[in-house]
């Protein structure tokens, strides 16, 4: 782990979600002092919850111009610097039956104003090029979505922070800040490992803690209007769809299935909640039953195909500052100079927006940041590429596990051993990931536990939510005898972890899968009895 | 084809059946649509592990008074009596156990906890009491690079008891081959290797020579003897001190020869095996099976005096849950799904008595089906299918698969 | 919604419905003898959900599956394992079969070839200097003796000696005799057509037969192999419409054609699937219904060991087979342990898999040895080759046991109507 050598800093950003790890590097590459500090793991909040789609911006065209626009500037500039983030799939819009065939015309249109390419597929075409697509489509609409995935981008952009000389403090939470006269000079920070606090200090502190930035915003006194909206989303064991699968109509509930990985997502729903309810959210049977329904809607073999799991994330929905009532809702970038807003200087706000335009929040930010200390520097992350987006060595890989891993890390596979037969042997057979990625993920990738080690290399996530590769993977984390009671410990939680999302879809094969996990993991091995810490964190959910 | 007794399942459950009705002279056709959970097996077979509290439990036959009434043990008539018939059949299809259904013992799990059971299987290291460890210094031997058997976490586990534990890693040149495949490096292919190789020399002399001297136990992972205890006794007796198996990730060998000791008892027999093919549709005529259809045997129906249904919880497909109900698929017999649907059959906390491990189907006090709510005369249900426990908590699976048999062997006889 | 929905997990050769329990990886014949080789596991389900991401995903080494399906039969969760990684080598693979490989694929082609020179070319093959061309140059493995080319093919036979005898009886099959019984050993067809004779039944040949493509799928061949499964359905339609069941006396010729066509190539068979089937099987059936009787001679005695060939257990009709041969009085039959010859078709044959070909059989032979019988009965003709070439044993379709142990005469009298 990263220790605090001087504890002051030109800026600490709060949050380990996608849009901290972006303004970290963008303040790091600019050549700031920078702290990053997450309470948790990276990318536990609304980063590691959504679809993982790259949006085209397609589906903002028609009732957001400005996000439409944001999003395919973004959407190119991705597909440039996070090549290894980034699958160049494609979506589709397609027009059902009960759907109106005009609303084609206005989308295209708009997409066209926005700049977002969108090319009118015959519907017979468009089942050739996606063959899971409901067959009774009668429009189609191409543009250039795509798929990403957000634990790879975040931790990305935490390596490229490292790189530009940021330090990083994960399990480091935010307790209160320090307030001199009228302008924050730092935050009091709880080790939630082992619970000791210490003192840090910046010019700046940037709150990109997503919804919880409005928890942080209350310790400076200050009052953000966040309305939290429960987006639930269900996991499918295999990819069903090469394209990413719209519907063309306004957006509305689970209508949006785009493949990850080796899986394909569906959702969302959407329900407001109370911020009180983020630190726990589960998905609930009816949620279930719109997904899927919807889901059939788009693609007919969802509705034969497994569900691994389902969970649920929130998007930290702002209101605007000029409507405290809360009904004018801003999709778009929100930034809060509190200075300026509320008198509060050395402290500005960064929310709203989303995973898509990231980058350009932190742009801003940064920008924003540099003015308050005086600098001037350009931002460059819209063209460096991130650690492991570096053009492509043509490197012959032979293995599973070998070409998985170059699909995980990008380039930075080269910093994985492999080649021996102890580096070589599978910890995770469905994902395919080696002891070699696991000793390099818990080297380099701030791994402490089996959930963290999930987010970086995938292990876990395969069809059978890790009924051998936890334990596996617990035995090569372990060093010593120590750890051994807390590797029991984690990989108990880990078992529990796996389940709370399955627990929404048990039935069918998943319910037979569970109970032989069961047998393994508590009849076999009696981990349930060796463990003697129980606790499970709604992030681990 | 006409049979004496049909049994549909081949995991413990239907082959002891199938055993104990052979060796009464009955003509036994088994169906098996797959193979069973043996395969998951630690080396051991439980009778009664712990209680509802998940306290580990020492005199198994005295805890029964204290189940629940709607646990299988209830139909059975002399469970003592039966659990020392078990034993023996065990012994006649070449499988010696130690172990006895008065008094608990202690296996070793793959990371280092210890839990109590009613047969191990000869080899397995065992613990009488769990509280007084036998051994002062034991050296733990794994094969190099084999991930299934986490050395670490039994190492802590047995230090935690005040053991002494060196951790050490063999390897012949056969096996560092079978090491270059980074998916197959398990616990069946490793046996396979050793014992196709003959390589057990080589290894014993391995092992005698990085252990040196001052053990009173060598424990090593339970990768030997696929198809009979030869192998696996032969290496125990080359090492020259003590030494024994502890059970490894799945696949797991023992269990493989469990499967494969009694399957082979079971065709001695005269019984006929049919692997691979599934029960899917009962022929019923006044509350009497008559015969059932088999997926692959098309055209022909099995018929028989009297039928088992063997065939396991979900994970064996015996029972089957879809996005709205439970239901047993083979014979479309009554089920006990205790009232639960979808939202309610599984609960939060994985480490809490999930609901949907005690459903299965409804037996009358013979255990024979019911079906529509009447019993079926000459069907019957034994093993996991049959609902009223929770095998994972209670630690009770082997024992409720083979003691169910032979009552239903009994019940048929008579 | 609910009901018709998530009622079952199937998708495209089920690979959905593993639950990575590891059992299939137990009964693999290969991947216990081959480190090289990923495991059904990994090769099939496993690596499937990251083919359909991406092709390159797809590993060579996939070509060490024997398609013995032996996984299927022991999965406990019903996924097509087997399937999965033969379609998966449909698909993905990008190499072109070799000479050698086109060579062992076109049974009947080489047939052809070789049966009028019979006389020249069994001498010829079984030559050293032949067998080391055919070692080097051609990658078949000199430990291999080819099956003799029988100088008549079967199909001469059948028209010369059978073929207008069949017409006077009341009831009547079609025979699908395969390339085995064509070109390499004719007596089975011969006995078969005798046994079916006596039991009252007329043998009719298809109108055109072509080989059933087992070797074409295994050796890459797949759409030479739809090619000739498609002549193959057309004539078994017409068959079928003259209400003949299409009998064979092969288990491997049986299996692609009732599932393999399916599942692998393509073909549309679900009109035909029904009314193919194996001697044995349709014989058991009839006996049980009470349609046909066999008598059996008194001085028949043989000690015979069945051996239950791969195909022949995922069809799961080892019980027809064994069932039928325990009709015969004077037979001591013994049921071997259920595993694989190793040959798989033509897979022994090439040099690369020889050694591992004998490895993977080697607990069979021992067996075999063990029990010492007077021949060994199973119902498939390479495990015959991998058998006699690696125990000395005879091996003998259960037909041919029949045909042998037959009251011709007393059986011919039981079943006139």
């Amino acid at each position: 782990m990263t220790t605090v050598n001087n504890n002051h800093y030109d800026v600490i950003v709060i949050g380990g979600g996608i849009t901290g790890a972006g303004t970290a590097r963008d303040c790091a590459m600019r050549g700031l002092k920078v702290l990053l500090v997450e309470r948790h793991d990276f990318s536990t909040g609304a980063t590691g919850r959504n679809h993982g789609l790259m949006h085209s911006g397609a589906r903002y065209a028609v009732t957001d111009h400005e996000s439409a626009k944001e999003c395919i500037q973004e959407n190119m500039i991705l597909r440039k610097i996070a090549r290894h983030c980034v699958e160049e799939t494609d979506g589709l819009f397609i027009t059902l039956p009960e759907d109106d065939l005009n609303f084609q015309a206005t989308f295209v249109q708009k997409c066209t104003e926005a700049g977002i390419s969108a090319e009118i597929i015959d519907p017979k075409q468009a089942i050739i090029m996606e063959p899971s697509v409901n067959p009774e489509l009668i429009g189609a609409v191409k543009v250039p979505d795509a798929s990403i995935d957000p634990f790879r981008l975040t931790m990305a952009n935490v390596l490229d922070a490292q790189l530009h000389g940021a330090e990083v403090l994960v399990y480091h939470e935010v307790v209160d800040v320090i307030i001199e006269q009228d302008r924050m000079v730092g935050v009091k920070l709880r080790n939630n490992h082992n619970g000791e606090e210490l003192d840090v200090y910046a010019t700046v502190t940037v709150n990109a803690a997503g919804i919880w930035g409005a928890l942080i915003a209350q310790m400076a006194g200050v009052k953000i209007n966040m309305f939290p909206a429960k987006g639930s989303l269900l996991i499918f064991g295999h990819r069903v769809n090469n394209m990413v699968i719209n519907r063309c109509r306004k957006p509305a509930n689970a209508d949006i299935l785009v493949p990850d990985d080796a899986v394909c997502v569906i959702g969302t729903t959407s329900v407001r909640i109370p911020i009180e309810e983020c630190d726990d959210m589960r998905v609930t049977p009816e949620e279930v039953e719109e997904l899927l329904a919807e889901g059939m809607k788009l693609a007919p073999s969802l509705g034969s195909t497994r569900i691994l799991r389902g969970y649920a994330g929130v998007r930290p929905l702002v209101a605007s500052d000029d409507d405290p009532s809360g009904r004018s809702i801003s999709r778009g970038i929100v930034t809060l100079d509190h200075e300026k807003r509320d008198g509060l200087a050395g402290f500005i706000t960064i929310t709203g927006g989303k995973m898509m335009t990231y980058r350009l929040m932190a742009e801003e930010v940064t920008d924003l940041v540099c003015q308050k200390l005086n600098i001037s520097k350009n931002c460059d992350t819209a063209t460096t590429p991130l650690p492991g987006s570096e053009p492509k060595e043509e490197t012959k890989r032979f293995s599973f596990s070998q070409k998985a891993a170059e699909g995980r890390h990008g380039t930075l596979d080269k910093e994985i051993e492999s080649g021996d037969a102890a580096s070589d042997a599978l910890v995770c057979e469905c994902e395919g990931v080696s002891v070699g990625e696991v000793r390099y993920a818990v080297t380099k990738l701030h791994v402490h536990n089996l959930i963290n080690l999930r987010r970086r290399t995938r292990v876990g996530m395969g069809t059978c939510q890790g009924e051998l590769c936890a334990c596996r993977a617990a035995g090569v984390m372990c060093s010593d005898d120590k750890s051994a009671q807390k590797a029991i410990n984690d990989l108990n939680g880990f078992v529990n972890e796996r389940w709370k999302g399955m627990q929404p879809v048990a039935w069918g094969d998943n319910l037979a899968e569970a109970q032989l996990t069961a047998t393994i993991y508590q009849g076999l091995l009696g981990v349930d009895k060796l463990a003697n810490e129980r606790r499970i964190e709604y992030y681990e959910i | 084809m006409r049979f004496d007794v049909i049994i549909i399942g081949g995991g413990l459950s239907g082959l002891t059946a199938g055993i104990a009705l052979a060796e009464a002279g009955k003509d036994v056709a088994l169906v098996s649509a797959g193979q069973s959970t043996l395969h998951f097996g630690s080396g051991s077979l439980d009778l009664l592990g712990c209680d509802d509290k998940g306290n580990d439990i020492y005199k198994p036959i005295d805890a029964i008074a204290t189940l629940g009434e709607k646990h299988p043990y209830n139909k059975l008539e002399d469970v003592s009596g039966l659990a020392g018939v078990a034993k023996q059949l065990l012994e006649r299809a070449g499988i010696a156990t130690t172990g006895d259904a008065n008094v608990n013992h202690w296996r070793i799990t793959p990371i280092g906890g210890l839990m109590p059971t009613w047969l191990s299987m000869e080899g397995m290291a065992i613990v009488q009491d769990p509280d007084q460890m036998p051994w002062k210094r034991v050296a733990l031997v794994n094969i190099a690079n084999y991930l299934d058997f986490p050395t670490k976490f039994l190492a802590a586990g047995l230090r935690e008891r005040g053991v002494q534990v060196d951790v050490k890693a063999v390897t012949v040149p056969q096996l560092a081959q079978l090491r270059k495949s980074p998916t197959e490096m398990r616990s069946t292919n490793i046996a396979k290797v050793i014992e196709s190789n003959d390589i057990i020399n080589d290894i014993a002399d391995k092992i005698n020579s990085i252990t040196g001297e001052g053990y009173d136990m060598v424990l090593l992972p339970a990768v030997l003897g696929v198809a009979s205890s030869e192998n696996s006794k032969k290496l125990l007796s080359l090492i020259k001190m003590p030494a024994s198996y502890v059970a490894t990730l799945p696949p797991s060998v023992t269990g493989v020869r469990l499967q494969t000791q009694l399957r082979k008892r079971f065709n001695s027999l005269g019984g006929s095996f049919f692997p691979g093919d599934q029960v899917i549709e009962g022929v019923f005529e006044n509350n009497v099976l008559k015969g059932v259809k088999t997926a692959k045997l098309d055209g022909t129906t099995l018929e028989a005096d009297n039928f088992i249904l063997a065939t396991g919880s979900f994970m064996s497909r015996g029972l089957k849950a879809d996005y709205d109900h439970i239901y047993e698929p083979a014979l479309g017999v009554d089920v006990d799904d205790m009232g639960l649907d979808r939202k309610t059959w599984a609960k939060i906390d994985v480490n809490e008595a999930q609901p949907y491990m005690e459903m299965g189907v409804k037996t009358d006090e013979k255990l024979r089906c019911l079906r529509n709510g009447t019993a079926i005369n000459n069907l019957y249900a034994v093993g996991s299918i049959l609902s009223g426990h929770n095998s994972i908590k209670l630690l009770d699976a082997a024992g409720v698969d083979m003691l169910t048999a032979l009552q239903v062997a009994n019940n048929i006889i008579k | 919604m609910a009901t018709e929905t998530q009622t079952q997990n199937v998708s495209v050769n089920n690979f959905e419905q593993c639950l990575k329990c590891s059992i299939c990886t137990v009964y693999c014949p290969v991947s216990a003898v081959t480190p090289e080789y990923p495991g059904p596991k990994q090769a099939g389900p496993d690596a499937e959900r990251y083919r359909m991401k991406n092709k390159a995903f797809f590993d060579d080494a996939l070509k060490m599956c024997l398609n013995c399906k032996r996984c299927e039969v022991a999965c406990p969760n019903d996924v097509h394992i087997g399937d999965i990684i033969q379609a998966a080598r449909i698909k993905y693979n990008t190499h072109r079969p070799k000479l050698r490989d086109m060579m062992l694929a076109n049974t009947d082609f080489v047939g052809t070839m070789a049966s009028p020179f019979a006389a020249i070319a069994n001498p010829i093959l079984k030559l050293k200097p032949m067998k080391a061309v055919l070692h080097g140059v051609m990658a078949i493995d000199k430990h291999r003796t080819f099956p003799d080319y029988s100088s008549r093919k079967f199909e001469s036979w059948f028209k010369k000696n059978a073929a207008a005898l069949q017409d006077k009886f009341n009831k009547h099959v079609s025979y699908f005799h395969g390339c085995y019984v064509n070109y390499n050993y004719p007596q089975l067809g011969v006995d078969f057509v005798n046994v079916m004779n006596a039991v009252g039944y007329g043998v009719h040949l298809l109108e055109k037969e072509k080989c059933c493509g087992v070797a074409l799928i295994a050796n890459g061949m797949p759409k030479q192999a739809k090619r000739q499964g498609e002549v193959n359905m057309t004539s078994m339609r017409k068959a079928i419409a003259q209400g003949h069941q299409v009998l064979t006396t092969s288990s491997t010729c049986t299996f692609t054609m009732r599932d393999e066509y399916d599942h692998l190539l393509g073909i549309d068979n679900h009109d035909v699937r029904d009314s193919i089937s194996l001697a044995t099987r349709f014989l058991y059936q009839l006996i049980e219904k009470g349609e046909i009787k066999l008598a059996f001679r008194e001085d028949f005695k043989k000690r015979v060991a069945y051996h239950s060939a791969c195909h022949m257990e995922r069809m799961g009709w080892v019980p027809y087979s064994t069932r039928l041969l325990r009709m015969i009085p004077g037979i001591d039959f013994v049921m071997l342990e259920s595993q694989c010859c190793g040959i798989s078709g033509t897979y022994g044959f090439k040099k690369e898999n020889y050694e591992r070909s004998q490895a993977i059989g080697k607990g069979l032979f021992d067996q075999i040895k063990e029990v010492n019988p007077d021949c060994v009965a199973t119902d498939c003709e390479t495990c015959k080759w991998q058998i006699e070439m690696s125990t000395g044993t005879p091996v003998m379709n259960p037909i041919s046991i029949i045909a042998e142990a037959l009251d011709v005469e007393k059986t011919r009298e039981l079943n006139k109507q």
